[in-house]
């Protein structure tokens, strides 16, 4: 059993089937990836997991418990954290307050004691915008706002990570830190759901992946076997029918 | 599902009420066809004067997402200039009307648009709000200063009232023309949105003003063609109901806007069939209570608040919101969050300050200066409630006053008559379960509905809470300052110093609260909603918490107003109206600031000089004016005016060193020039290119991105 179950969500705008009857799990320990072109429903998938989006069907299941029906917060709180493709960082807060809005909604969820001020500036060493700390959010680069996005959401301990395109906006050298991080974050028996458009960052850090086109997973396995796969290849470079 | 059994109960409640009223309130006419035909007669013209002033409300708030305060006041001044044409200088209707509605109005519309509106684009939703009210207030000082108010205008019907009978009952063709307008207006402004190109411009630019532009939509164009048709519906709603009302009081004319609000919430501000349908149920309940309902004593008043009933229930029905995700906020600020320390200091010099005022300047005989500074200072905590609320979490309420007026019956009613110190507590907590009750629909609710559904209550309390019995009821109620520990306050003067030091001690408090991690989690919901409910933050019990302080902030400088004021005589001091300015005068101060509610006191406390001192009718008219003018300066600082104050000030302070260092960083800040609407309005340059990568956060470090830029 995994640890994140994600069992037959359908999710419907008005006509249009954004995400349909999508299935797949992600374990932990290890990296899962999730790709597919622009508008195949990554994002929407992201927001039923973290409950931002109620499916039209289906079931998301954390650690063999049904969470389709709870609240954002509450799937929060049982371990679900994310970071978002479009910036969502609290952009009038530095960056070390944004950390400390998560670790203090947790110590008092978790009723855990720690000293939130070192814990908060441990992360951002931890991701690399240790010398920001003291910064608006809103006043820095895309790239470092995403290392704060993803310090924030490690404050809440996950047990499953969502990363919405976290290299973008990292430079070559940020990437491959952050390349670094993730085999850090699994090796701690972390769960991560990727989801990236940088494939050799893909097919270095995942142990397994699922291609999303349509709304539709259009096949699931290793990187060798996702390379090899004629359909995703048409989903990604099209064929004569479907670029017509 | 919770959806609609809170939609069930909305509407089984409004049913009980329709029919609890109509019992009870029976006057006891027939009902027969005259009645009935009456009722209609009556209705018809009102609702199309309500729905073209709601249909301007609509159209501009469609194409431009500038909700507009002003529209009432827009439309009494046009019909104030009408009066000017043909009752003063004997202009023929003929001319002068469509002279006022397809030049004077959409030329004010054009003007409003570039010179005010369009840099209202991605402010904060509480200054765009705050600028419109600006020119409702700017727009009534400046037509009391031009047609002086002691003479009474009144401005013939169309036609001199003659009309014909529909059986027994008489349509004006002034009404008549009325409904024929609205109905032309109705077809007119379909066509207009639906069949022609910019109008399908304007409905798209709702959807998605970047994609709409991307598109090809000229947003500017479409902001001005916008404003200037709503002038053009505001003249027409103006000079049609101008004849209608008894002496053309620049203030009825424009509270008209209020009862438009309701209409136009019907049609979810987007829609203008629903608007008409709305002005026309809004309409027929009016005359129906004219017409067969009575209302006396404590309920006197009810017909006067159906507008806002009817927005309050409308609000309550709407759908709810979608998670609100981050929006990029168009606002460049370098703030510092003040330490308890430095604010502790403040107000201690500000305590010695009013000290040295009351010892040596204040008249010891004549206590109207005293008491006035009093006052300012019960303004000031009273804006402090708004400071967590709406300056962090970014929640507009436009209802303070009447929190306030409540916590003052409260105080009043449970042991302020011989000075209990237990008053104030009971102030305090009155009002919390009322703000706790406004988290629901803040829920549900954006913060436009939100905002409307604050200022429909605040008219409801109004309306109906004083005159009750049980609150102040007819006749007036005395109340003496607190005793505390045997001190007595009742002096002008130690009452002064009480309210300072109570003032300070709040504003120390809310400093504290804002370095808190509440303060903190306050500020991350208001920035991003999605992201904060994804690391566990609960916004309903977050948001029952902060307007439940508000309220409570509100309920406790109510008890202190209701020791300023020595009596309470019905509504007197607490009316809805009176709270736009308290705001207004807040987000110029600054939203966000302890010293933004100082600002507002001081504020209020000239407001209160002018009217009291300058006599002539041409100055009366700056109490209206004046803020109207200084809400211009939020256009350039939406942070508010203490933000450049205090920066310039700390600078010089020894122990400061970092201000100078802030300083420098946000000149330098905004010495860039805005992204805005580049390649729009001017063409391109390689800066710019690197100023939208920076944006983007496509270019990491500038070196780099100008090496790129150079070889490519």
């Amino acid at each position: 059993m995994a640890l994140l179950e994600i069992d037959g969500i359908s999710v419907q705008f008005g006509g249009l089937l954004a995400v349909d009857d999508a299935s797949l799990s992600v374990r932990e320990g290890c990296v899962t990836g999730l790709i597919g072109p622009n508008g195949a429903g990554k994002t929407t998938l992201f927001n039923v997991i973290t409950g931002l989006q109620v499916p039209t069907g289906g079931h998301v299941m954390l650690d063999g418990v049904d969470v389709t029906k709870r609240r954002p917060y509450r799937r929060a709180r049982l371990g679900i954290a994310r970071t978002f493709q479009r910036l969502e960082a609290f952009g009038s807060l530095s960056a070390r307050d944004n950390v400390l809005v998560a670790l203090e909604m947790r110590r008092r969820w978790a009723k855990s004691r720690y000293d939130s001020g070192k814990v908060a500036d441990e992360l951002l060493e931890r991701v690399g915008v240790a010398n920001v700390a003291d910064k608006r959010v809103e006043s820095l680069p895309t790239g470092s706002a995403r290392l704060v996005e993803l310090a924030r959401a490690l404050a809440t301990d996950p047990k499953v990570l969502l990363l919405d395109e976290p290299s973008s906006g990292l430079d070559e050298q940020e990437t491959d830190a952050f390349g670094m991080l993730l085999h850090e974050l699994t090796a701690d028996g972390l769960a991560v759901l990727l989801v990236e458009h940088d494939m050799p960052l893909v097919m270095e850090a995942c142990s397994y992946i699922s291609v999303l086109d349509f709304g539709r997973v259009i096949a699931q396995g290793t990187p060798t076997e996702i390379q090899a796969d004629p359909s995703v290849q048409r989903a990604y470079l099209g064929t004569a029918k479907s670029a017509s | 599902m919770s959806q609609r059994w809170s939609n069930l109960l909305v509407w089984a409640g409004t049913i009980a009420f329709i029919v609890f009223v109509s019992v009870s309130a029976w006057a006891g006419n027939p009902v027969n066809s005259t009645t009935l035909t009456n009722l209609v007669v009556l209705a018809l013209p009102l609702a199309g004067i309500i729905a073209l002033a709601a249909s301007g409300l609509v159209v501009v708030y469609t194409t431009t997402g500038i909700f507009n305060f002003a529209q009432g006041a827009i439309g009494m001044f046009l019909a104030y200039v009408d009066w000017q044409l043909t009752v003063q200088w004997n202009v023929p209707q003929v001319v002068a009307v469509p002279l006022v509605v397809l030049v004077v109005a959409p030329l004010l519309g054009i003007g409003l648009d570039r010179a005010i509106m369009r840099h209202l684009q991605g402010k904060p939703l509480v200054v765009q709000l705050m600028v419109t009210v600006g020119l409702m207030f700017a727009l009534i000082g400046l037509a009391n200063m031009i047609w002086n108010q002691n003479n009474a205008h009144s401005m013939p019907q169309l036609f001199e009232g003659k009309g014909f009978h529909i059986g027994d009952v008489l349509l004006t063709w002034h009404r008549f023309i009325t409904i024929m307008v609205a109905v032309a207006l109705a077809i007119g402004l379909r066509i207009l949105l639906f069949r022609t190109r910019i109008g399908i411009a304007m409905r798209a630019v709702v959807d998605n003003r970047d994609l709409a532009a991307l598109g090809g939509a000229r947003s500017s164009v479409l902001s001005s063609f916008a404003w200037a048709l709503g002038c053009s519906l505001a003249a027409l709603a103006g000079i049609l109901l101008a004849p209608e009302t008894a002496d053309m009081s620049t203030t009825t004319l424009t509270f008209l806007i209020i009862t438009a609000f309701a209409a136009a919430v019907v049609g979810r501000l987007r829609s203008v069939p629903l608007t008409y349908v709305g002005a026309v149920i809004l309409a027929l309940a009016t005359a129906w209570m004219g017409s067969f309902l009575r209302f006396s004593d404590r309920w006197t008043n009810v017909p006067d608040a159906l507008p806002t009933i009817m927005l309050f229930i409308v609000l309550l029905l709407l759908p709810r919101a979608e998670i609100q995700f981050a929006r990029i906020s168009a606002v460049r600020r370098v703030e510092r969050v003040s330490t308890v320390r430095d604010t502790a200091i403040g107000m201690a010099v500000f305590f010695v300050f009013i000290a040295l005022l009351a010892a040596f300047f204040l008249s010891s005989s004549n206590p109207t200066n005293t008491n006035r500074i009093a006052l300012g200072m019960c303004t000031a905590i009273l804006a402090l409630s708004l400071v967590p609320l709406t300056g962090w979490t970014g929640q507009v309420s436009l209802a303070p006053l009447a929190f306030a007026g409540i916590g003052a019956v409260a105080y009043t009613r449970l042991g302020g008559a011989h000075g209990s110190v237990w008053a104030i507590l009971f102030a305090t907590l009155v009002t919390v379960p009322i703000g706790a009750f406004f988290a629901f629909p803040a829920m549900r609710l954006q913060g436009l509905y939100l905002a409307l559904a604050t200022l429909a209550f605040a008219a409801m309390v109004e309306e109906i809470f004083y005159t009750q019995p049980f609150a102040v009821g007819p006749g007036e109620r005395a109340v003496v300052p607190v005793h505390i520990f045997g001190v007595d306050f009742s002096t002008p003067k130690s009452f002064l110093l009480l309210v300072t030091a109570v003032f300070g001690i709040c504003a120390c408090g809310i400093a504290a609260l804002r370095r808190s991690p509440f303060g903190r989690r306050l500020i991350a919901m208001r920035d991003s909603e999605a992201a904060s409910v994804t690391v566990g933050v609960n916004v309903l019990e977050t948001k029952l918490v902060v307007f439940s302080l508000s309220a409570a902030i509100a309920g406790f400088a109510g008890a202190f107003y209701a020791m300023a004021f020595g009596t309470l005589n019905n509504a007197q001091g607490f009316q809805m109206v009176a709270g736009l300015p308290l705001v207004l005068a807040l987000v110029i101060g600054g939203v966000g600031f302890v010293a933004g509610a100082l600002f507002a006191g001081v504020f209020g406390l000239l407001t209160l000089m002018i009217q009291d001192n300058w006599h002539i009718s041409l100055w009366i008219g700056l109490v209206y004016l004046a803020p109207g003018l200084a809400v211009l300066g939020i256009i350039q600082n939406p942070s508010g005016a203490v933000v450049p104050i205090g920066e310039g000030f700390a600078r010089l302070l020894p122990w400061r060193k970092d201000a100078k260092q802030d300083y420098e960083e946000m000149t330098a800040a905004n010495a860039e020039p805005e992204v805005g609407e580049l390649g729009l309005e001017r063409p391109f340059t390689e800066p710019d290119v690197l100023l939208v990568d920076r944006a983007l956060g496509i270019a990491n470090d500038v070196p780099r991105a100008v090496q790129s830029a150079r070889t490519s």
